[in-house]
């Protein structure tokens, strides 16, 4: 046997195995349809849906987008076809990826998050569900409960609640947003309300201005910074958020290379995400667990669950 | 579609301000990519992950004009479908490793199987169109495409009567030889062209279409005024059917002449991307009822008459 086979490439979060660290971002993706030419999905190790809300969402007004240094800013609103739809027209694609399919959830109200996992909970083909409790775009929307620690303990109760009798249960994984003073007494909140894992981050608050036309480029003024620009922020909430915790804790934001993805990994996140990079280049997944594996067997590591025991 | 590392064939200013790059671009062998079988029976536009309600298909003519003919057709070109349609683009990646974030979209100009050769023609604005215009004849280009969904026939016994303004001059250019192509084929009418520019300096030095009609802004090449001006004064002979890409204001105007004779309206639309390929809902266009569509999959060519152009000035 070679090295590379021997290599343990799975990671494991609650009662779920996925079978490498290298998952696609919330939102980046869709539902996977899109890229189904561009990218081998059934090779990726998790698949994060785009937010799924019970009701459908149209999103923001345009302009949605704006270029920045090494980065966008984007105001999508959570646009997305709502929970029936999901259900209906999304899911049956998703059920046959041998990948592990988590849904991302969103939603205005504590309820809207129940309803979501009540639903999904009686339907197969899905391995675990992201709450985002981060994102910066919605009027009301999640921002309220990710930036404070008791709400987010008291949802991610309520979400454990509304759980049924599966067998394994599927992990539920609190994606934490940045643009908070403390990220670790929100990973805290999270754990204590029964979380299996967290994931971090979410957007970071950014706006930019036409300075010609003297207006903002989003219609919505304010938008969610990602990007290689982002990558620091993200490797120290996760090394924060790693060391506040004992459940594991997946890192994202700006991971465009091996290299990014080991500086999350090394920082303790022992799974991470592909957002932004995805756009550039959309083999940049499969790129990552290749320069993974090799950096593994250069440093003779086995488990790649074992690379965050190696920061200095 | 597909992602793939080409090289540069050509870059050359064409006028102040505009470029043509031309690079290797090979098709699939399945046949030619501008004259191809109708694209009828499309699904129709829209994804509900964007909350759009069904809209029609905009590659098809307006029923009020008559159905597209099922002769030889401009392909319209869908996802899945790798013809470099007219109205499809590409993305390109403009910069080094990490900035800028996001290709960089522009429409096809030109597509030469026998030379397995692609052009644009594009307009410097900032950073990315800055650096393709550094680019030398063998240099690396990394290309994602085709994408979206191109222009349809014109209705049987229409004249297409195509308008460009700024950006939108490569897509036109492209349309009106695929067009002529078809007419000499005896399989449609000949196209008309009128572009606008805002002075002689930035009308560009490309084969023109015998015919092609340029305003300038200050006169100073052409016919005086916008091409709005100028078309409204223009008799096409036929019931025009109008096709367009070009700066909001003039995609307006064509909407309005084109309500006025109760003729359908292809509009190329442009929207800032992020994905390219439909899956972020990034490239949103608002639509009259209120709905939105996605620029890169949806679009970038619409059904003129349902986009909210005001919305999107
Ligand atoms: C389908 C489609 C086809 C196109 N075809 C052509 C073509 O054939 N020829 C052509 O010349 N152009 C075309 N364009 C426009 C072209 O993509 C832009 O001009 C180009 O991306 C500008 O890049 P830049 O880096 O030079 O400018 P930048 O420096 O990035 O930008 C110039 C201005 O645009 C803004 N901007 C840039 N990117 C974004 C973004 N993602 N979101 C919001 N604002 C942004 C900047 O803030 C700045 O004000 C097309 C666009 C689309 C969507
Ligand atoms: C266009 C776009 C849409 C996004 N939509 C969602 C979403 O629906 N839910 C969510 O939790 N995060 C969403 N995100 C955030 C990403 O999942 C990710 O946390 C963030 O972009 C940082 O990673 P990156 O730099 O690799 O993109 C979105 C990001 C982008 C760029
Ligand atoms: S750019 Fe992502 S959906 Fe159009």
């Amino acid at each position: 046997m070679s090295v590379s086979e021997a290599l343990d490439m799975s990671v494991r979060v609650g009662g779920l195995v996925m079978r490498n660290p290298v998952g696609v971002a919330s939102g980046a993706f869709g539902y996977g349809e899109e890229y189904e030419s561009l990218v081998d999905i059934d090779a990726l190790g998790a698949l994060y849906t785009k937010a799924v809300t019970p009701e459908p969402r149209a999103g923001n007004p345009a302009p949605r987008l704006a270029d920045t240094p090494a980065g966008m800013l984007n105001s999508i609103g959570l646009a997305n076809p709502g929970l029936d739809s999901f259900v209906a027209d999304k899911l049956p694609g998703l059920r046959a990826r041998r990948c592990a399919v988590i849904v991302n959830v969103a939603g205005k109200t504590e309820g809207d998050y129940i309803r979501v996992v009540e639903r999904l909970e009686a339907e197969d083909g899905i391995a675990g569900y992201e709450i985002n409790v981060s994102c910066p775009n919605v009027a009301h929307g999640g921002l309220a409960f990710g930036t404070d620690p008791a709400q987010v303990e008291r949802l991610v109760r309520a979400i454990r609640g509304a759980q049924g009798a599966r067998s394994p249960r599927r992990p539920v994984i609190v994606k934490l947003t940045p643009n908070v003073a403390d990220i670790a007494s929100i990973a805290k909140a999270a754990e204590a309300g029964g979380a299996d894992a967290v994931s971090c981050i979410n957007t970071l608050v950014g706006m930019v201005i036409d300075v010609k036309a003297r207006r903002t480029v989003l219609a919505m003024r304010t938008g969610g910074l990602s990007g290689p620009a982002v990558r620091p922020v993200g490797v120290a909430c996760v090394y924060k958020a790693s060391r506040a915790v004992s459940i594991p804790v997946i890192g994202l934001g700006g991971i465009s290379d091996a290299d990014d993805a080991l500086q999350y990994l090394l920082a303790g996140a022992v799974a991470v995400q592909v957002g932004t990079a995805l756009f550039a280049r959309p083999e940049t997944p499969s790129e990552i667990l290749a320069g993974v594996r090799a950096f593994m067997e250069k440093e003779g590591v086995a488990r790649v669950g074992d690379i965050r025991k190696m920061l200095a | 579609m597909k992602r793939i590392d080409t090289t540069v064939r050509s870059i050359r200013k064409v006028a102040e301000g505009y470029f043509e790059l031309r690079f290797a671009w090979e098709l699939p062998d399945n046949g030619d990519p501008v004259i191809g079988d109708p694209v009828i029976g499309d699904p129709v536009i829209g994804d509900p992950a964007i909350g759009n309600p069904a809209i029609g298909n905009p590659a098809i003519g307006n029923p009020a004009i008559g159905a597209p003919s099922i002769g030889g057709h401009v392909n319209g070109g869908h996802a899945g479908d790798d013809s470099p349609a007219p109205g499809r683009f590409v993305t390109i990646r403009a910069g080094g490793r990490y900035d800028p974030a996001l290709r960089r979209p522009f429409a096809f100009s030109d597509y030469s199987p026998d030379a397995r050769e692609a052009a644009i023609v594009f307009q410097l604005r900032g950073r990315g169109t800055a650096f393709l215009a550094d680019l030398k004849p063998g240099d690396p280009l990394d290309v994602l495409g085709p994408l979206g969904k191109g222009f349809g026939s014109p209705p049987r016994s229409t004249r297409p009567v195509l308008v460009a303004g700024g950006i939108g001059i490569g897509p036109m250019l492209y349309l009106a030889s695929a067009l002529a192509a078809r007419a000499d084929a005896g399989l449609g009418e000949a196209p008309t062209l009128a572009m606008g520019f805002r002075s002689a300096a930035y009308v560009p030095g490309l084969p023109l279409p015998p015919g092609a009609v340029v305003c300038t802004d200050d006169g100073s090449y052409g016919y005086e005024g916008t091409v709005a001006d100028y078309l409204a004064g223009y008799d096409p002979g036929l019931p025009p059917a109008f096709y367009a890409c070009g700066p909001a204001p003039m995609m307006a105007a064509v909407g309005r002449l084109a309500a006025a004779r109760r003729a359908p309206y292809e509009a190329a639309v442009e929207q800032w991307m992020a994905c390219g390929v439909g899956a972020c809902a990034g490239c949103a266009v608002p639509l009259k009822s209120g709905a939105f569509v996605r620029a890169c999959a949806d679009g970038p060519v619409l059904d003129g008459d349902l986009v909210d152009w005001e919305a999107s000035l």
